[in-house]
Order: structure tokens, then C-alpha cells, then sequence
């Protein structure tokens, strides 16, 4: 590796006010449970950003192997927003790039408007399907789907429908035993939003404009997102 | 609205009622990063207490992890670790959380968030021996403790 010329090196692309303020004390370092995968650390990982090292940063896994969880930020004794720098790593990460199935999840929910691709006509007959098979235990059970004037529009974890059709069935046992006023809606009900994983902000937003745009258009008064 | 706020307001105003009855098990709750060190951060408001006592509307027999609220360890599974190719650093992880669960000889863990639930019950339950956890969504919990007057009465 070449030496740095710090005076010369480019400016920090990665996001963060205050890595520079690092004392180095490595109380983030200490407190987190992937300390040393792959060689790197979130100390390191802030002078890296720091030395100007912000690519060999984006290139690695350690932003993604890194939750997010926190902790570190929490225990930094300089307040440094570390979680902003590891994020805006994943940001630069080639979109193509992108660790698993995250980004393709992004670009299906734009798409379909859920994570999993699951076509509409599929969702409705599932919802109606398990809501006759709810109304055996619950008499009068169904779910609700673009009620207007519900007190709470609620989203769907995808997963669920895909994978774990019953699990729905808790929250919608809790609405009925509360007598609740909710709705789910026909387009748009994904409720995870990958792109705060994958640093894709613009996506990020306009899954919740569409999930807004429901909540407005159906007069809602509460938005929940069992998540 | 938070999850949390709408399950304390059914119980405080009596729209549900929960019979602890139904749930004799030694139970801790696991604080999800996102409901609790990140929300604090982000919004000036974590979720530490109000899920603390859902459960234990539900459950007589609490006892809890450590460290835990702010100082909390992550499961392993977040910022969208289990949707990732990074199974063996995921698991790796994740030891720190499992022994903390086993620390507390609970036979039930409660978790309000779908990754830590899968992360915990799929994965960890398994590679760290401790198959006999039971895990519970938190909304699992208070559905599987209802009482609901005219279906169960």
C-alpha cells in the first residue's frame, strides 16, 4: 500500500458530521459483537473514513455485516453519528453490488408493491381465504381491505403472506377482541421497507409516500406498521 | 402510532383483556435496537418500558436479560442481516445474545420485532442449543393471552 498524503487525500465522501472528533478509545470497538471480522472494527472503520481509506470501506463487508444495531454510537463518549457513516457506506455500495436479495426486494416493491413480488389478485383471495378460516374461531371475522374512514390503516410484513400466512392472524385476533376499527389496503401494504437497509434513500421515501398516500386517501387516522 | 402505545391502550382502557393464567413460563424480553436504543436516538422516545410492561400483563414469572434496554445486544439479524449472505458472521454474532438468553434460564422469549423473532427462534434456538426457549412475537403473546367475552366465556 502506498503511503497517504493526508494534506492531499480527497475530501470524506462518507456521510458522518464528526468522525474526526475520534479519540480512539475504542469503546465502540469493545462493546460490539463482530469486533474483528474480516480485520475490521468500527474504530477502524472511522479512521478509515478518516484517512481518506472511504472506498476500501465501501468495498468491504464489514458495513454489512456491522447491524446498525447502535450500541457503539450509544457508548461513544464524543458523540460521533457512526451509524450515519456506516449506513452512507451501504449507500455507495454499487447498487448491483448490494449484499443478497435487499436491493432486488427494493426494486420489486417499487415494482409490485411488495417485497416478494406477490401478484394482487393472489393477496386479496389469501386475506379473504384465512379470514373465513379466522371467523370459525372469531364469529363475524374479516379483514377489512381499503375501508375508508378506519381509525388505523395498518401494513403487512410481506414475509407473512409469503411464508407465514397465520401469523397475521394475531394482530387481527387483537383488533377483534378491542373491537377495533382497521383496514389493510389492496396496493402498497408492504410495511418493511428495505431500502433503510440498503442506504437507498430515494427509494426508501417513496415506499413511504405510496403507504401516506393510502393513509390520506382512506382518511385514516392512525398508520401502525407492525414491524 | 407504535405498537407498543396502541397494546398499552387496549389494556389500560379494558378494550382486551389477558389472562396470565395461560402463560406460567419463566419469560424475558428482548429490546429490539429499532423500537429501543435507535428510537431514543432518532425520535427522543425509546421503547423500554411500555413493552416491558405489555409482557407482564401477560406473564407473572419476568425476569431480564443483562445488559439490557439502552445497553442492549442486538440479536445478530439486524439492519437487515437476515435477508443477507453473511450467515456464519450472522450466527457468529449472535452468541452474545444467546448467552445472555441462557443466563436467564428463561423458558420464554418475547420479541416485538420480526428480524430479532426469526434471528432468535429460526437460528439461534438451534446452533446454540437451547431448543426448549419458546419465542413469541410480543403481539403473539398478548393474542395467545386474550380473553375474548362470548368466544371464550
Amino acid at each position: 500500500m502506498e503511503a497517504l498524503v493526508l494534506s492531499k487525500r480527497e475530501k470524506r465522501k462518507l456521510a458522518g458530521e464528526f468522525p474526526d472528533l475520534c479519540l480512539t478509545c475504542g469503546t465502540c470497538a469493545g462493546g460490539c459483537p463482530v469486533t474483528g471480522v474480516d480485520g475490521i472494527d468500527m474504530r477502524k472503520a472511522v479512521r478509515m473514513a478518516l484517512l481518506g481509506l472511504d472506498q476500501e470501506l465501501v468495498d468491504s463487508r464489514f458495513p454489512w455485516i456491522c447491524t446498525l444495531c447502535g450500541r457503539c454510537e450509544h457508548g461513544c463518549p464524543m458523540n460521533i453519528d457512526l451509524m450515519k457513516m456506516m449506513r452512507s457506506a451501504r449507500t455507495h455500495r454499487e447498487r448491483e453490488k448490494v449484499p443478497g436479495v435487499l436491493h432486488k426486494g427494493v426494486v420489486q416493491c417499487l415494482e409490485s408493491g411488495n417485497n416478494v413480488g406477490i401478484p394482487k389478485e393472489d393477496y386479496l383471495f389469501l386475506l379473504e381465504d384465512l379470514g373465513v378460516e379466522l371467523a370459525e374461531e372469531l364469529p363475524g371475522f374479516e379483514v377489512p381491505v381499503d375501508k375508508k374512514g378506519a381509525r388505523i390503516l395498518v401494513t403487512i410484513n410481506s414475509k407473512e403472506p409469503f411464508a407465514e400466512p397465520e401469523d397475521m392472524f394475531f394482530w387481527w385476533k387483537i383488533f377483534y377482541a378491542a373491537g377495533e376499527s382497521w383496514t389493510t389496503t389492496s396496493d402498497n401494504w408492504e410495511g418493511v421497507n428495505w431500502g433503510l437497509f440498503t442506504g437507498d434513500d430515494e427509494s426508501m421515501k417513496e415506499v413511504v409516500r405510496r403507504i401516506v398516500e393510502n393513509y390520506k386517501k382512506l382518511e385514516c387516522e392512525y398508520l401502525l406498521l407492525p414491524e | 402510532m407504535s405498537i407498543h402505545d396502541l397494546m398499552k391502550e387496549y389494556i389500560e382502557t379494558g378494550r382486551i383483556k389477558l389472562d396470565k393464567s395461560k402463560h406460567p413460563e419463566l419469560t424475558t424480553y428482548h429490546d429490539p435496537c429499532n423500537y429501543a436504543r435507535k428510537s431514543e436516538r432518532t425520535f427522543g422516545h425509546g421503547y423500554y418500558e411500555e413493552p416491558r410492561w405489555i409482557v407482564q400483563q401477560c406473564v407473572d414469572n419476568y425476569v431480564e436479560m443483562y445488559p439490557n434496554r439502552a445497553n442492549n445486544y442486538c440479536c445478530g439479524a439486524g439492519g437487515g442481516a437476515w435477508a443477507m449472505p453473511y450467515a456464519e458472521e450472522r450466527i457468529y454474532y449472535g452468541r452474545v445474545k444467546a448467552k445472555q438468553i441462557k443466563d436467564t434460564e428463561a423458558e420464554m422469549l418475547i420479541a416485538p420485532c420480526h428480524n430479532c423473532r426469526d434471528q432468535i427462534m429460526k437460528s439461534l434456538r438451534k446452533e446454540y442449543d437451547m431448543m426448549d426457549v419458546e419465542v413469541k412475537y410480543l403481539w403473539e403473546l398478548v393474542a395467545d393471552s386474550l380473553v375474548i367475552e362470548g368466544v371464550d366465556e
